[in-house]
């Protein structure tokens, strides 16, 4: 199959025609030529204004509740989705039902995916089964293709933590956690602040993130093993994490979209499609996630996409599930988070093909096809009709969102909007 | 008659001054009708009220059931323990099967907060709330600064009340500070900090952990129910180590209330642990305004129910 990108600008910074406007040819997956202007009649044009083109987006944390519950969404129709969101790789979290946690879950995963433009990435257990208890067979799951290693919840038990730092470490292998403490975060449904004040709704401190980060930090120093951090939520969180880089801890982190674009403010009228975990913070911790994105204390900007149907949302806010969906605006709602398109693609596409060792050499002559292809300057409404995903927690419904998507590409196969 | 600012009476955070003192006057006619020998008037005739209560209410349920009785509505009492809720039907399903019987209006408790706006916004009636866990119990907010107002005259400029004990499981004290601020009033909450959410100076409220020191500032203390279950089980870690404390600290009696240089206002939104948060000496003194605050209860919540009627176009 030949492509033909007419006039797009590059926004790559690992491209030496990063910030210029080239037509690239495509062919077989392959990039064949990047010029000022080419012209071939037999490649498929792909023409659109204002059009921008970067490597595609990188997902550390998606849900697509297969195997299991699968009505929520399912793997081809939330790697569909993903593509509607400009990434061209998913990390898909082990708690599905049952939880990813042998060798042969793994496997499953990449056989169903298998085929589709958007490469999926299990992550597994980190703990047998999800229990929490004792260690999984992390070597035989890295084997058969999982990327990293996580529970997808606190890790109570401070011991197995630690085990688990060591044993990973042993293969190379990367541990994931959710900092939170469950003790601390209680009945929890939203930050403690103003809101959780005022809505008489039960709070989760912040506290219960630094903790939480600060035990596993230091078990980091102590193992010498290597982390990743999910999810940041906190002002606080992001300094704790500033300064384990400082002293060469091995730590990666990530932000969701979400926790740029809202504040716990946003709960003030008892919206269950933003109860989340953790919660949505103050403005003060969301400004900090902003600026930790610009200056690289996070790595990584992810969708955090737990869909759910409108059965476990639409509901008393205390009974709703948490999880917001919505993977198709995490461009969208980094930008108005106030991110550069340069800062986007740098936390989106180039740091999280570093914490996971994806190689990529850039949008050059001769590279490997995977690319996502946008306008960020497009406004649209978001329209429930017009989405991908089946999720019906999506708290961008209805508003102005700039960014517009409109294509993947990956390999020798792609998909345009 | 004038008419509020709502449809639904979810929280005193929605309700203008206006409308509060709109309540209170429209009260005042009906506390004047509640005291004649024949209490009852027919404004709310043909109107069919259904109480919903999703969690245990004896007086609050036992005021707006009178309150509706005295307004010639037809009543119908709901109890969740007696419902399909537990069959697993959700709250929405429940609420439009009554109103599938031709319901008016709806008086809910439940024991979620914000359970009264999501109903608010996704069935067709009035809702009236009577109390969403933790976040607003409206109509014992207006009956309370009623019971106030009474005592002490309308003008709360100035007027500083405490609010004393576990402010953060209390419905009663979010829509307490919400309407004394509206009427001008300065708030004090009163507890151990344990009981206290870590924000609520937000709502521009001072803080204290000194009973001494908040009766000592204030003309009026509203003493809440310290709720038995917040000692704790197995599961969960106490807010306090026990009762005995709890009354060293922060419970309400004579000898504490006559050690003041001046006569303060006693309240309690009822029902008392005697001995506990308030003694009985204290209780049962002419300082105490407690039974005028359950009398007043039924007035308000006349007041609030014929003020909410008048949008469903019959009077």
């Amino acid at each position: 199959m030949r492509w033909l990108i007419k006039s797009a600008v590059i926004v790559d910074p690992l491209s030496s025609h990063h910030g210029q406007t080239k037509d690239i040819l495509i062919e077989d997956g392959i990039i064949k030529t990047i010029k000022s202007k080419i012209s071939d009649g037999k490649a498929e044009k792909i023409n659109f204004a204002d059009l921008h083109v970067s490597p595609g987006f990188v997902d550390l944390k998606a849900n697509f509740r297969e195997p299991g519950n699968e009505y929520k969404e399912g793997i081809w129709n939330g790697l569909d989705a993903a593509a509607k969101g400009g990434f061209t790789h998913v990390v898909s979290m082990p708690d599905t039902t049952p939880p990813i946690a042998g060798r042969a879950d793994v496997e499953y995963l990449l056989r169903r995916s298998n085929g589709h433009t958007v490469q999926l990435h299990p992550a597994a257990a980190m703990s047998a089964q999800l229990k929490g208890k004792q260690l999984s067979e992390m070597f035989d799951m890295q084997q058969g293709g999982a990327v990293f290693f996580t529970d997808n919840a606190p890790v109570e038990r401070t011991e197995l933590m630690k085990r688990a730092l060591e044993y990973a470490n042993n293969f190379g292998a990367v541990i994931a956690s959710l900092p939170c403490d469950a003790d601390l975060n209680g009945k929890g449904v939203v930050h403690e602040g103003t809101t959780s004040t005022q809505n008489g709704l039960k709070g989760i401190p912040v506290l219960s993130e630094t903790i939480r980060l600060m035990r596993d930090i230091a078990l980091l120093k102590y193992t010498g093993g290597k982390l990743h951090v999910l999810l940041v939520s906190s002002a606080e969180g992001v300094e704790l994490i500033r300064k384990a880089k400082k002293d060469g801890a091995q730590i990666t982190c990530a932000v969701s979209a979400n926790h740029l674009y809202f504040n716990d403010a946003a709960l003030e009228d008892f919206d269950a499609n933003l109860k989340v975990m953790p919660p949505l913070r103050s403005e003060s911790d969301r400004k900090a996630l902003v600026k930790a994105v610009k200056d690289g204390v996070i790595d990584a900007i992810c969708s955090d996409h737990q869909p759910e149907d409108v059965e476990h949302k639409n509901k008393e806010f205390e009974q709703a599930s948490f999880g917001i969906g919505a993977i198709e605006h995490t461009f969208s709602a980094a930008l108005h988070a106030g991110l550069t398109v340069e800062q986007c693609i740098q936390a989106l596409a180039i740091s999280p093909r570093e914490v996971l060792n994806i190689p990529y050499e850039g949008i050059e002559e001769g590279s490997n096809v995977d690319l996502v292809l946008y306008n960020p300057n497009e406004s649209h409404q978001v329209v429930k009709d017009n989405l991908v995903s089946r999720a019906w927690n999506n708290p961008y419904i209805g508003k102005t969102m700039k960014g517009a998507i409109y294509g993947v590409f990956r390999e020798d196969s792609s998909l345009i909007f | 008659m004038g008419q509020l600012s709502t449809r639904h009476l979810i929280g005193i955070k929605d309700l203008t001054k206006e409308d509060i003192e709109l309540i209170f006057k429209t009260a005042d006619e009906f506390k004047e009708v509640i005291n004649r020998p024949i209490k009852k008037v027919p404004s709310l005739r043909d109107t069919t009220i259904a109480n919903l209560f999703f969690e245990n209410s004896t007086r609050t349920r036992l005021s707006f059931e009178l309150a509706e009785k005295r307004l010639s509505a037809d009543v119908v009492n709901f109890s969740a323990s007696s419902s399909s809720v537990k069959k697993g039907e959700t709250l929405i399903d429940t609420v439009n099967n009554i109103l599938a019987m031709k319901v008016d209006m709806v008086v809910m408790r439940h024991p979620d907060p914000g359970a009264a706006k999501f109903l608010s916004e996704r069935v067709k009636t009035v809702i009236v709330n009577a109390g969403d866990g933790t976040h607003e119990h409206p109509t014992q907010a207006l009956l309370d600064a009623f019971s106030i107002r009474e005592k002490l005259g309308a003008d709360f400029k100035g007027r500083k009340v405490a609010i004393v004990g576990d402010i953060m499981h209390s419905r009663v004290a979010i829509s307490n500070i919400y309407c004394l601020q509206k009427l001008g009033a300065e708030v004090m909450v009163v507890g151990p900090s344990t009981m206290i959410p870590k924000n609520i100076e937000s709502l521009g409220v001072k803080v204290s952990n000194s009973l001494m020191d908040a009766l000592n500032w204030c003309d009026v203390a509203n003493m809440l129910r310290i709720q038995l279950e917040r000692q704790g089980d197995d599961k969960d870690v106490a807010f306090f180590p026990s009762l005995r404390e709890y009354t060293m600290l922060y419970g309400l009696d004579k000898e504490k209330l006559n050690s003041l240089d001046k006569k303060i206002t006693i309240m309690h939104p009822g029902p008392i642990n005697r001995g506990i948060e308030i003694s009985s000496d204290v209780a049962d003194s002419d300082q105490s305004i407690i039974l005028n605050q359950v009398e007043n209860g039924v007035a308000i919540r006349m007041a609030v129910l014929y003020l909410l009627a008048g949008s469903l176009g019959r009077n």
